[in-house]
């Protein structure tokens, strides 16, 4: 499996966006899109939990090459809230339910774009990151909340 | 929610002068740096996974990943 790259990227937000799936970048992909300078391995996406966005994300995600079952995409469907999909041309990692965000509207009310990807807000990623309280998570708060105090400074 | 009003520690220099490199770097290019590929192991290994709440997708990671993943909760 080769890295996530730009071409990718674009992918799923033509694809993504065609299909009408309500979604934001979240984790360190986000903060990669916002021009936080890290590495990562694979995309997450905040998808909106609902029957309707439910099947306009299958209808996508088959779109861009994941071989879904009927029970993957049943279970896609019924909005688990954790789903790590290996089985396309990416990884990729579709939260229904963060950690430290309470309702999709409001991250989608602080979304920023950036040359038309939806991505959560700095404060959103950094709180998701936060409430995890992982080990990972915590090693890269302290470059992320210097990030944010950047980013609010300089933000396009 | 991170709050706008809480203390605002300095940025780092070092860290500062990465964050401005990035900031005149094209959004492809920074993708390109940003995107690698490591494989994980036991995580890397089934092609699709579900779960039913973020609780159970976090006790998963810690009985079933190794703990140099950095999965593990603190």
């Amino acid at each position: 499996m080769a890295a996530f790259d730009y071409r990718q990227a674009r992918e799923i937000r033509d694809v993504f966006g065609s299909c009408h799936v309500r979604y934001l970048f979240l984790g360190k992909s986000g903060a990669i899109l916002l021009g936080y300078p890290d590495t990562t391995q694979d995309a997450d996406v905040f998808v909106e939990r609902s029957p309707q966005n439910g099947e306009a994300l299958v209808r996508a995600l088959r779109q861009l090459g994941f071989a879904l079952t009927e029970e993957q995409a049943g279970e896609i469907n019924r909005g688990k809230d954790f789903v790590q999909l290996k089985n396309g041309p990416f990884d990729l990692d579709l939260i229904f339910a963060p950690d430290g965000i309470e309702r999709f509207d409001d991250a989608w009310s602080r979304r920023v774009e950036v040359e038309g990807f939806p991505v959560c807000h700095i404060d959103d990623i950094i709180a998701s990151k936060a409430a995890t309280n992982r080990q990972k998570d915590r090693e890269s708060l302290p470059r992320l909340r210097s990030f944010r105090e950047y980013w609010l400074k300089h933000r396009p | 929610m991170e709050s706008p009003t809480q203390e605002s520690p300095a940025i780092p220099p070092e860290w500062l002068e990465e964050f401005e490199a990035a900031a005149r770097r094209p959004l492809e290019t920074r993708l390109r740096y940003a995107f690698i590929h490591t494989y994980k192991p036991i995580l890397d290994d089934e092609p699709f996974r579900a779960f039913s709440s973020t609780e159970e997708y976090r006790r998963w990671c810690e009985t079933n990943l190794p703990d140099w993943l950095g999965y593990g909760r603190v």
